[in-house]
């Protein structure tokens, strides 16, 4: 039912989408070109300051640079402090419930508890 | 009780030294490297000449003075609070771990955690600026959940062992930690 093969409807959205940018696109060129005379003749006459015509892409680069630093910046405010009891479990590992162990079968997936795993790692097993 | 030789985690050379009191108390002392003549002086030349720099751009004499008592300042500072010499772990086993960290001018600062809030020492790793790095640390009890830790009390954080240090170290916390289960299952 949801695959993403083509279908004649997404070729539709397509087109339109392909005919819609093109209008768009030869709007800002007119709008940023065309002297404000010419505009105010043919009765045009409400449109936004062309400095605009310029300063929308300027501020889109210069945000698109800093969305890069911020999104490092902002993956390392969430890396939790080292002091913090988020580096060895979290909410879904405290509220885990114990399976009986049975004989002969492989013990359920459970989250180890730190303390188990490193007795198990620099403990040599005698 | 003699010092071996290991590596910080940038690759400094550090010592581990461990004292055995008694059967039940545990010293582990780890020795940061020392100050290098080298980068002092790199930094001081840095800054004077700077300073001379500002100097002859302009023409004032109080920038030289500045710089020199900025650099004595500065050398004051970081002696007190940032450069650490040494950094020791007491553990008793039926009192509480006492951790110590002695700096550079001669300061020591400490702190003791008694033995009843301690759960476990553990290794733990995790991501700190880009990297993986590997650290000792206390897990204290949380009073009312038996399984839960409370709180993380990182060990060794200037020094930065890495894990053939910290191994060794581990193991010898838990030669005493592992003393107070079986005081406890007997009593």
């Amino acid at each position: 039912e949801n695959s993403p093969a083509p279908l004649p409807e997404r070729a539709i959205y397509g087109f339109a989408l392909f005919l819609g940018s093109w209008f768009g696109f030869m709007l800002y060129l007119i709008w940023a070109y065309v002297p404000e005379t010419w505009l105010f003749s043919l009765g045009l006459t409400y449109w936004p300051q062309k400095y605009w015509a310029v300063a929308l892409p300027a501020y889109l680069l210069v945000a698109i640079g800093i969305g890069y630093i911020l999104l490092f910046g902002i993956n390392m405010m969430s890396t939790a402090p080292l002091n913090s009891t988020h580096t060895i479990t979290d909410n879904y590992a405290k509220k885990q419930q114990q399976k009986k162990f049975q004989e002969e079968a492989i013990p359920a997936l459970r989250d180890i508890p730190i303390s188990e795993v490193n007795r198990m790692f620099f403990l040599p097993e005698k | 009780m003699e010092e071996r030789p290991y590596r910080s985690a940038s690759g400094a050379p550090i010592a581990l030294r461990c004292r055995q009191h008694s059967a039940s108390c545990r010293e582990l002392v780890v020795r940061c490297p020392r100050l290098q003549l080298r980068s002092l002086s790199a930094v001081t030349s840095a800054v004077w000449l700077a300073a001379y720099a500002l100097f002859v751009l302009s023409e004032n004499s109080m920038v030289l003075s500045a710089a020199i008592f900025i650099t004595l300042i500065g050398l004051i500072i970081y002696l007190h609070f940032v450069k650490i010499d040494q950094e020791s772990l007491l553990v008793i086993g039926s009192l509480g771990i006492q951790v110590t960290s002695s700096y550079a001018s001669g300061k020591e600062s400490t702190t003791f955690i008694e033995m009843g809030q301690v759960k476990d020492v553990v290794i733990n790793e995790a991501i700190h600026m880009q990297k993986v790095v590997y650290y000792l640390c206390i897990l204290l009890q949380d009073p009312g959940d038996p399984q839960g830790v409370s709180e993380v009390v990182p060990l060794f954080q200037s020094s930065k062992p890495r894990l053939d240090c910290l191994i060794e170290v581990y193991k010898s916390c838990q030669e005493i930690l592992e003393q107070r289960k079986t005081a406890l299952q007997s009593s």
